[in-house]
C-alpha cells in the first residue's frame, strides 16, 4: 500500500494542475466542449484524493492531521470538495479556477514535504480529534471559498463601476450570485466551525486535564467565530446586502488567517502538536 | 448560371435614397408582376429599411442588371438614384451576395438577427406570386440554410449591438433574477418605449412609467403590462426601484445626486442600476460616485456595443466558409440539371418496355405469378439503370467533366432514341 500512497502523492499535484488548467481555460475561452469536462476532472481528482487520505489513515494508523503537511493535503481536499458541492448545488461554474488554485498550492507543498509518520503522539490517534480537526478545516475551507468569492465580487463591482467590460465582466456570474455564494460559504463554514468548537469543548477536558480556557488558539478561534457570527446576523436580521456583507466575510477571513498564524507560530499552547 | 441582381444598400446609398426605393409588401407584389412581364422568368425581391435587392433569372440574354434598375426607378419614381448607387451581380457572385445578405454579414449591423426572417418573408411572397421556379427555390433553400448555419455554427449574432441590449447585459451582471426586480422608466418617448419593451421581454418583475404627460405614460404602461406613477412624485419613490432608465427631452437634470443618495440609503446597500439614455442627460452623472449605484450613459454602453461588433466582425471568415460550402453544393446540384431529363427519359423508356411485355403475358399466368414477374422486372430495370444513373450524376456533380457528361448524355439519347420515344417503347 505504501507504494500506492507514494504514487498518488505524486499524481495528486498533477491532477490538481490539470483540473486548474481546464477551469482556467474555460474561464478565459468559455468553450462549451470543456464545460462538463472540468467537473469530471475535479470529481476524479477528489475521488483519488479521498482514497489517498483513507490509505494514509489505514497504513499509518492515524488520521492525516498529525503535521502541517498532512493538514495541507486535507485542506487541499476540503477546499476542492467544498467547491465541488457548491458547484453541484448552484450550477455556477465561473469561479472554480480561483478556488482550485488554492487546492493546487496546498497539495504541491504537501506532496513535496509530507513524510510517512508511523510514530505520533497517542492523542493524535483519537477519532474524535479527527472529526474535530476535519470539521475545523472544512469550516476554514468555507471561509476561504467565501473570501475568494468576496474578492471576485469586488473585482466585478469595480469593473462595472468604471465601465470596464473585459474578461472579469464577461465570465463571472452576477454580483448578486457572487454575494450569495459568499454568504452560503460563510454560513457552511460557520456551522462546521461551530461543530468543531463544540467537539473541542466536549473532548478537550477529557484529553487534556490541564486545559486552559485562555489558551491563545481557543481565544483566536472564538474571535473568528464571533466575527463571522456577527456578519451572518447582520445579513439575516439587519438585511444587509452586497459590499457590507462581503467586507465582513473578508474581515473574518483575515482575522482567521492572522489568528491561526499567531496562535500556531508565536504562542505556546497545549493545542500545539507540531 | 444566369442569375442576375442589383442591390441598393448602406454602402451604396444614403438613408434617404434607401427609404425612397423601399418596397412595402403590397408594392413588392405589384413590382413582381412588372418584372415577370418582360424582365425576369423567376426571382425575388428583398426590401428592408436598409436595403432593396432584386434578383432573378432573365427572360432573354439581352436582359441585364440595367433593366432591373430601370424597372425599379420607373416603379418607385425616385429622383437622384443613379447606376452609381447600385451594386450589380451576375452568376456565382449574385448567389454569393444573396447568401451574404441572408447570413447577416452584409448588414449595416453585422449579424443582424432580423435579416433572415425578412429574407424568408420575401421568398414566401415570391412563391405566393408564382414568381419562383427550380433555381430560385433552390436559392431560397440555400439562403435560409446559410442564415441558420451562421447563427448556429458561429458567433455572428452573439452579444448586444444596441444600447438597450447592452444595458440589459450590464443589468444581468448586477442582478441574478430579473423577475424579482422593479424598473422605473422616466419618459414615454420612442427610446423609453424601446427600453421598456426590452425589459419586458426579459421578464422583469414590474415596470413603472412616469412622464410629464400622464396619458402617454399610461399608454406605454399598457403596452408593457406596467403601472404609472405621477411625474411630480416619482423622486420620493426612487428607492423602490432596482433599475432606473431615463430618456426625456428635459434640458436640465431631473434626478440629482441627493435624490439617488437618499434612495440608496433607504435601500441598505441594495444596488441600483441607472441608465441615462437622454441627450442632454437627465441624471446627474456624479451619482456614479455613490456606492452600489451603477450609472451608465450612452457613451459607456457604446463600449459594449463596439466590443461586440468587433467580435462579430471576427466571425465573418467562418460565415464565408459556410457560404463557400453551400455554393459548392449548389453547383453540384445545378450541374446535374442537364442530365436529369435524360435519366428520366431513359427510365420511362425502360418502364414502357416493361409494361408492354408484362401486358402480353397478363392472361397467360396466374395472378400470383404475375405479381412475382412484375417485381422481378422492376428489380431488373433498377439494377440495369443503377450504374448509368450514378456515373452520369457523378460526372455532372463534380463539375470538372461537364463536357464528358454531355457527351455521354448525347450517346444515351442517340442509342436509345430518347428524343423520339414511342409510347409503347417499341422501336419505330
Amino acid at each position: 500500500m505504501i507504494e500506492t500512497i507514494h504514487s498518488i502523492n505524486v499524481l495528486l499535484p498533477i491532477l490538481y494542475f490539470l483540473t486548474f488548467s481546464i477551469y482556467l481555460y474555460d474561464f478565459v475561452k468559455d468553450e462549451s466542449k470543456v464545460f462538463n469536462v472540468k467537473r469530471v476532472f475535479l470529481f476524479i481528482t477528489l475521488s483519488l484524493h479521498i482514497l489517498y487520505l483513507l490509505f494514509r489513515t489505514i497504513e499509518f494508523n492515524h488520521p492525516p492531521i498529525t503535521n502541517k503537511f498532512e493538514i495541507f493535503t486535507v485542506l487541499a481536499f476540503s477546499l476542492g470538495f467544498a467547491y465541488f458541492l457548491l458547484e453541484l448545488l448552484t450550477d455556477i461554474r465561473g469561479t472554480g479556477a480561483f478556488i482550485v488554485l488554492f487546492s493546487l498550492v496546498f497539495q504541491v507543498i504537501s506532496s513535496l514535504y509530507i513524510q510517512d509518520l508511523i510514530e505520533v503522539k497517542e492523542v493524535l490517534r483519537n477519532r474524535l480529534l479527527g472529526v474535530h480537526v476535519m470539521s475545523a478545516l472544512l469550516g476554514y475551507s468555507g471561509f476561504t471559498i467565501a473570501a475568494v468569492h468576496g474578492v471576485l465580487f469586488f473585482m466585478l463591482y469595480k469593473d462595472i463601476k468604471i465601465n470596464r467590460y473585459g474578461l472579469i465582466f464577461k465570465r463571472l456570474p452576477s454580483l448578486e450570485i457572487l454575494e450569495k455564494l459568499n454568504f452560503y460559504s460563510v454560513l457552511i463554514g460557520f456551522i462546521l466551525l461551530t461543530i468543531s468548537i463544540l467537539i473541542g469543548f466536549i473532548w478537550l477536558p477529557v484529553a487534556f486535564p490541564d486545559i486552559s480556557y485562555v489558551d491563545p488558539k481557543l481565544i483566536s478561534v472564538s474571535i473568528v467565530w464571533l466575527v463571522f457570527g456577527i456578519g451572518i446576523l447582520t445579513k439575516l436580521i439587519a438585511k444587509w446586502y452586497g459590499k457590507k456583507v462581503i467586507i465582513f466575510s473578508l474581515l473574518g477571513f483575515t482575522v482567521a488567517i492572522l489568528s491561526l498564524l499567531a496562535s500556531n507560530i508565536f504562542a505556546d499552547s497545549f493545542h500545539s502538536f507540531y | 448560371m444566369n442569375l442576375i441582381g442589383i442591390s441598393i444598400n448602406h454602402r451604396t446609398s444614403s438613408i434617404e435614397l434607401r427609404e425612397a426605393v423601399h418596397l412595402s409588401t403590397d408594392e413588392q407584389k405589384d413590382f413582381i408582376k412588372l418584372l415577370r412581364n418582360d424582365v425576369l422568368k423567376e426571382g425575388f425581391v428583398i426590401s428592408t429599411c436598409n436595403r432593396t435587392e432584386i434578383f432573378g433569372i432573365p427572360k432573354t440574354n439581352s436582359v441585364g442588371n440595367k433593366a432591373l434598375f430601370e424597372k425599379l426607378i420607373n416603379f418607385k419614381n425616385v429622383d437622384g438614384l443613379s447606376l452609381d448607387n447600385i451594386e450589380k451581380f451576375e452568376s456565382e457572385e449574385a448567389l454569393k451576395h444573396v447568401l451574404k445578405v441572408s447570413s447577416g454579414i452584409d448588414s449595416l449591423i453585422i449579424g443582424d438577427s432580423q435579416i433572415l426572417s425578412q429574407c424568408k418573408e420575401s421568398f414566401r411572397i415570391s412563391v405566393d406570386q408564382e414568381f419562383s421556379n427550380t433555381i430560385s427555390r433552390k436559392v431560397f433553400d440555400i439562403a435560409a440554410r446559410v442564415g441558420k448555419r451562421a447563427i448556429k455554427e458561429t458567433l455572428i449574432s452573439q452579444g448586444a449591438v444596441t444600447v438597450s441590449y447592452a444595458a440589459i447585459q450590464v443589468i444581468e451582471k448586477i442582478f441574478a433574477n430579473l423577475n424579482t426586480k422593479e424598473a422605473l422608466i422616466i419618459g414615454a418617448g420612442e427610446t423609453s418605449e424601446l427600453a421598456a419593451v426590452h425589459l419586458n421581454s426579459r421578464s422583469i418583475g414590474k415596470i413603472t412609467i412616469t412622464n410629464r404627460t400622464e396619458e402617454k405614460a399610461g399608454q406605454l404602461a399598457k403596452k408593457v403590462s406596467g403601472s404609472t406613477i405621477k411625474f411630480e412624485d416619482f423622486r420620493n419613490h426612487l428607492h423602490k426601484f432596482d433599475i432606473i432608465i431615463s430618456a426625456t427631452s428635459s434640458t436640465d437634470f431631473i434626478v440629482n445626486y441627493d435624490d439617488i443618495k437618499a434612495a440608496i440609503h433607504k435601500r441598505k446597500g441594495t444596488p441600483i442600476f441607472i441608465m441615462d439614455i437622454a441627450i442632454p442627460r437627465d441624471i446627474d452623472p456624479k451619482v456614479k460616485k455613490l456606492d452600489n449605484v451603477f450609472y451608465n450613459d450612452i457613451d459607456s454602453l457604446n463600449i459594449i456595443v463596439d466590443q461586440n461588433l468587433h467580435k462579430r466582425k471576427q466571425e465573418i471568415p467562418k460565415v464565408e466558409e459556410i457560404i463557400k460550402e453551400e455554393i459548392d453544393g449548389f453547383y453540384s446540384w445545378y450541374n446535374t440539371l442537364g442530365i436529369v431529363p435524360t435519366i428520366k427519359s431513359l427510365r420511362s423508356f425502360f418502364e414502357e418496355i416493361e409494361h408492354d411485355e408484362l401486358s402480353k403475358i397478363r392472361h397467360k399466368v396466374t395472378d400470383e405469378d404475375y405479381i412475382k414477374l412484375e417485381d422481378m422486372t422492376k428489380r431488373l430495370i433498377g439494377r440495369i439503370l443503377h450504374n448509368p444513373t450514378i456515373k452520369l450524376r457523378e460526372l455532372a456533380e463534380s463539375g470538372d467533366n461537364l463536357d464528358k457528361a454531355s457527351e455521354h448524355t448525347s450517346a444515351i439519347k442517340f442509342l436509345f432514341n430518347l428524343d423520339n420515344i414511342p409510347k409503347n417503347g417499341k422501336k419505330e
